[in-house]
């Protein structure tokens, strides 16, 4: 009964960590569509362009943060759809969704990403943490993609929510950025810390995630319960293996 | 000297000074637009300081190859504690007011801080060369 209210109780925390980090990032996700409006004004230079200018291909560097900026404004908000069981129990809509984020985030998003890690300011660290970043984003998707193509929902889910958790470092990290500078740390050290803290944090929370999900997804719990269920006094005298695995297996 | 130190100066008392005049003009020109401009963000672009303070570098006036006189000045910012020395450096025009920045090796008008696009313009702020005779 305590084994089984606490299962519960664990479920609910998961589910309402779920819907709290996809509501945030969705809010998080528009207000940063909303601010990057102004880049999109051609007669107008934004404070951050102003910031950066002069840099050694302009035109290329702000066509790149033009597509990079619209590619996240749609890709971002499409993954964290994608992440929900609303979208997962309707596998058409899922797949087709999907392959369109998958070619956006792939064609658009990570290669102006690293064009604009080039000139990214706070040095070479930066562009190392922001090149990493898209890298995983890449490779996640790649691998996340083949494994859909193969049927391994496990690993499939598990790619994804790298794509996902790299994605939500921009959300994070202008937070943080937000945050450091009202105790009034120096910005020029927020920014690298507001990067790379986001970065490897999400790879260890999605890691940590998965193996939990791996941990759930083999029943562990339910047999537990199973056992409850069925531990009847006459199978105390029974060996438990027999409750747990009652399917016959070969011998030695 | 006591004769000549009650000859009234050609001054007004009223008149302000060359730093005092630049520092005004950099204040209204530069200083209060971007303060204006710079309202809580949620971007990557580096959050507004918390204080800025002007600097006129030369109290005696330069001119450039054109023969206009200019006074260069700096803005320092603070974020936290320390202040950050030369965070914006430029130059303004004494005749007609005009505000030139520093961005990259050149100096553009101060509009582009706000936004405005403006290329980089050849010989302003610079002191014309002095031709010195051995």
């Amino acid at each position: 009964m305590a084994c089984r209210v606490k299962h519960k109780v664990q479920r609910f925390l998961a589910i309402l960590v779920r819907r709290g980090f996809l509501v945030t990032m969705l809010a998080g996700s528009a207000l940063i569509t909303a601010m990057s409006v102004a880049y999109f004004d051609f007669e107008t230079l934004p404070p951050f362009v102003v910031e950066k200018l002069p840099v050694r291909f302009e035109a290329l560097w702000l066509a790149s943060l033009r597509i990079h900026v619209a590619a996240a404004a749609l890709s971002f908000p499409l993954c964290l759809s994608l992440m929900t069981r609303m979208l997962q129990r309707r596998p058409v809509w899922h797949r087709w969704l999907g392959r369109v984020t998958g070619v956006v985030v792939l064609f658009a998003l990570v290669p102006t990403g690293t064009v604009l890690a080039f000139d990214a300011k706070g040095g070479w660290s930066v562009t190392v943490g922001f090149l990493l970043s898209a890298a995983i984003v890449a490779a996640a998707i790649v691998l996340g993609v083949r494994a859909a193509r193969r049927r391994d929902l496990t690993s499939h889910a598990r790619a994804m929510r790298h794509v996902v958790g790299q994605m939500s470092v921009a959300v994070v990290s202008r937070a943080m950025i937000v945050g450091l500078d009202t105790v009034g740390f120096d910005p020029d050290l927020v920014y690298v810390v507001a990067l790379w803290g986001p970065v490897l944090a999400s790879v260890l929370v999605v890691e940590l995630v998965s193996r939990r999900g791996d941990f759930w997804n083999r029943n562990h719990v339910p047999f537990v319960e199973r056992i409850h269920r069925e531990l009847t006094p006459l199978a105390l005298v029974m060996r438990a293996r027999a409750v747990v695995r009652p399917v016959a297996r070969p011998g030695r | 000297m006591l004769v000549l130190s009650f000859v009234p100066s050609l001054a007004l008392a009223d008149e302000p000074s060359l730093v005092e005049w630049a520092e005004h003009r950099i204040d209204a020109g530069i200083v209060k637009p971007l303060a204006e401009r710079e309202g809580s963000r949620f971007s990557r672009s580096r959050p507004p300081p918390h204080e800025r303070r002007i600097r006129v570098n030369e109290a005696s006036l330069s001119k450039d190859r054109r023969g206009r006189s200019f006074v260069a000045f700096a803005i320092d910012v603070r974020f936290g504690g320390d202040w950050q020395k030369d965070d914006i450096v430029g130059c303004v025009y004494t005749g007609s007011g005009d505000l030139f920045v520093k961005r990259g090796d050149g100096y553009r008008a101060a509009a582009f801080l706000f936004g405005k696009k403006a290329d980089p313009v050849g010989g302003v702020c610079t002191p014309a060369p002095t031709s010195t005779r051995s």
